[in-house]
């Protein structure tokens, strides 16, 4: 009898967890299906749909704009692992030596950022670039150096990085706080090993820590692909994807298509081509991380 | 003779060590200087935002860095008594906490299921992995097909709306951190129960779910600020103003008071002031809670 009440009946199962299930189901796994279904038509929202057979596609793989923002969209993957995980990763180095007071404050303090809106990011970083009222400017006119005023957000040159510096200081906490479970996970008796020898911080950082957080670095990589995609509430809230397309992402591009011009039918076949290649790259992703490992 | 050179010899070895010791506080101090510097400069923009929205109009615009020589209310006045940010809080506030109550219970079971029945049902296993492309997912690709797809259904635009798409992709991630703490509770509690005759219900809810209260209550923080600031779904999926949540009520103050710097930080100030109450009280919790959690996502 004792073993009915430890493993639950078919039935238990479906009742507690089928409900849910239908709900996720419903809201998640169906749109990616049907995502693709709706790129074979053109609608503009209305009751007339019109099936075009692959025309959707195949228009993507001509179209700038969308060759545009893919190219943005791996910049601000670049941009992230480079400069976030880099300095993420120093940060947790310095806050693991015995030298730095606070600790724990401090650790509040970097992850304070990723807990507030991006809309609320976009909007001080925007200020921040304005040209009137930015402290930016006013800084460079403090130091005299006032003939490098410029309305930042409007250079199409610089956009996209500076976009990118807005996200990067947002949620270098989260990444700081992934390289301290990375060492926490470390024995720390190595440390104390290597510092009988006579290592130094940087020694160690490079010698044992860097190769003992393979795994740590590869999560990190990875979030940096699927977060590229949330730098759309920044991007949108900062300059909507301007000037002209300079800032554009595919899934904000996705979002334009569909909201904005009514191409609804583009917008699902858009949006088809993010999974797509989130797919690819994950594939690749889990494909190194398992040649890491076997090392 | 022979003692003088000794003591020359320890004179040698204590200023070198003296060297040492002076090199080491000069490092340690310009270590600690450039972290506080660098955790100065993570929060510095929102601590300007915050006092720069006491200043009128006038004194942002004539020095927007100094701080506010008198504290300026006005702003705070009037867009707490007008009422229309009050109400979009009270939209957030009541999809948060609705969302929340879901994606814990939910979480919870489906947690409690993966992490100890897996083994004996693929239907299990077939959810744990439906569960994990919610995660692993780009929503931003889900935006535009989760609208087609409601809008067949007439489910875009309603009170509710908002609440499916929270609560799907916050389980998702709930599931996860869940069951991989379910899983180091150790079994035998719930054999012992098992044998005094306990029910599988009566075991999950009165003796598993009293010690996952920790991460549940870890989950729900940070779902309750990831509801309470997202933004791409409120954008697509809502369009009337009875149901606009904050962010998105706030992208649209914003360009009515595209004229006042001021006004729109008061706004942005008001927009974070539960979140940094709450951050101020449980931000050791939630840093655990994160340090536990990050690497088994």
């Amino acid at each position: 009898m004792a073993n009915n009440n430890l493993i639950p009946s078919k039935k238990q199962v479906t009742l507690y967890l089928l409900p849910s299930f239908v709900i996720y189901g419903f809201t998640v796994l169906i749109p990616i299906v049907m995502a693709i279904y709706y790129g074979f038509f053109k609608w503009s929202g209305g009751p007339k749909k019109e099936f075009i057979g692959f025309k959707n596609y195949i228009d993507i793989l001509g179209d700038e704009i969308f060759w545009k923002s893919l190219s943005n969209n791996f910049y601000v993957v670049v941009f992230s692992i480079v400069v976030q995980v880099g300095i993420a990763f120093f940060i947790a180095v310095l806050l693991n030596t015995k030298y730095i007071k606070f600790k724990n404050l401090h650790r509040s303090t970097i992850y304070f950022p990723s807990i507030l809106s991006s809309v609320i990011i976009g909007f001080v970083w925007s200020i921040l670039y304005d040209y009137n009222y930015g402290l930016i400017n006013f800084f460079l006119e403090f130091f005299g150096m006032g003939d490098l005023k410029q309305a930042w957000l409007s250079n199409p040159n610089l956009v996209m990085t500076l976009v990118c510096i807005a996200m990067v200081w947002q949620y270098i906490g989260t990444y700081l706080i992934i390289f301290l479970a990375g060492f926490g996970a470390i024995d720390t008796s190595i440390f104390e090993m290597a510092e009988i020898d006579g290592a130094n911080v940087f020694q160690k950082a490079l010698y044992i820590t860097l190769p003992m957080l393979k795994n740590v670095f590869a999560v990190c990589v990875i979030l940096c692909f699927s977060g590229s995609m949330k730098s759309f509430d920044h991007v949108i809230t900062m300059t909507a994807g301007g000037p002209g397309n300079a800032s554009n992402l595919i899934a904000l591009y996705a979002y334009q298509s569909s909201f904005l011009h009514y191409k609804l039918g583009y917008g699902a076949a858009l949006s088809v081509a993010i999974l797509f290649i989130s797919l690819i790259i994950l594939l690749i992703a889990g494909f190194i991380t398992k040649k890491f490992n076997k090392d | 003779m022979k003692n003088i050179g000794d003591i020359k010899n320890i004179d040698n070895k204590y200023i070198k060590l003296k060297f040492k010791k002076v090199i080491e506080v000069l490092a340690t101090g310009a270590l600690n200087i450039f972290l506080v510097l660098f955790s100065l400069s993570c929060v510095f923009p929102i601590v300007w935002l915050v006092y720069s929205s006491f200043k009128d109009d006038l004194a942002f615009n004539s020095n927007v860095l100094t701080l506010p020589k008198e504290i300026h209310l006005d702003n705070y006045i009037e867009l707490l008594t007008d009422g229309i940010i009050t109400k979009y809080m009270l939209n957030s506030l009541i999809i948060t906490l609705i969302s929340i109550i879901f994606i814990i219970s939910i979480g919870f079971i489906a947690g409690y299921f993966i992490a100890r029945f897996d083994k004996h049902f693929k239907s299990i296993r077939f959810l744990s992995k439906a569960y994990l492309v919610g995660m692993l997912i780009p929503i931003h690709a889900l935006l535009v097909p989760i609208y087609i797809w409601f809008n067949t259904f007439n489910l875009v635009d309603k009170s509710f709306t908002l609440i499916l798409p929270y609560v799907s992709f916050g389980v998702s991630a709930a599931v996860f951190l869940i069951q991989g703490y379910i899983r180091s509770i150790p079994r035998e509690l719930e054999e012992a129960a098992a044998i005094d005759g306990s029910s599988l219900t009566r075991t999950m809810f009165s003796i598993i779910f009293p010690l996952c209260i920790p991460i549940l209550a870890t989950v729900g923080l940070m779902q309750a600020f990831v509801c309470w600031n997202e933004y791409s779904f409120a954008l697509t999926l809502i369009s009337s103003d009875e149901y606009r949540t904050l962010p998105l009520g706030l992208t649209l103050l914003k360009g009515q008071y595209i004229q006042s710097f001021p006004r729109q930080m008061t706004l942005m100030a008001i927009s974070m002031f539960p979140i940094i109450v709450l951050y101020l009280i449980f931000n050791k919790q939630i840093i655990k809670g994160m340090l536990s959690g990050a690497l088994k996502g």
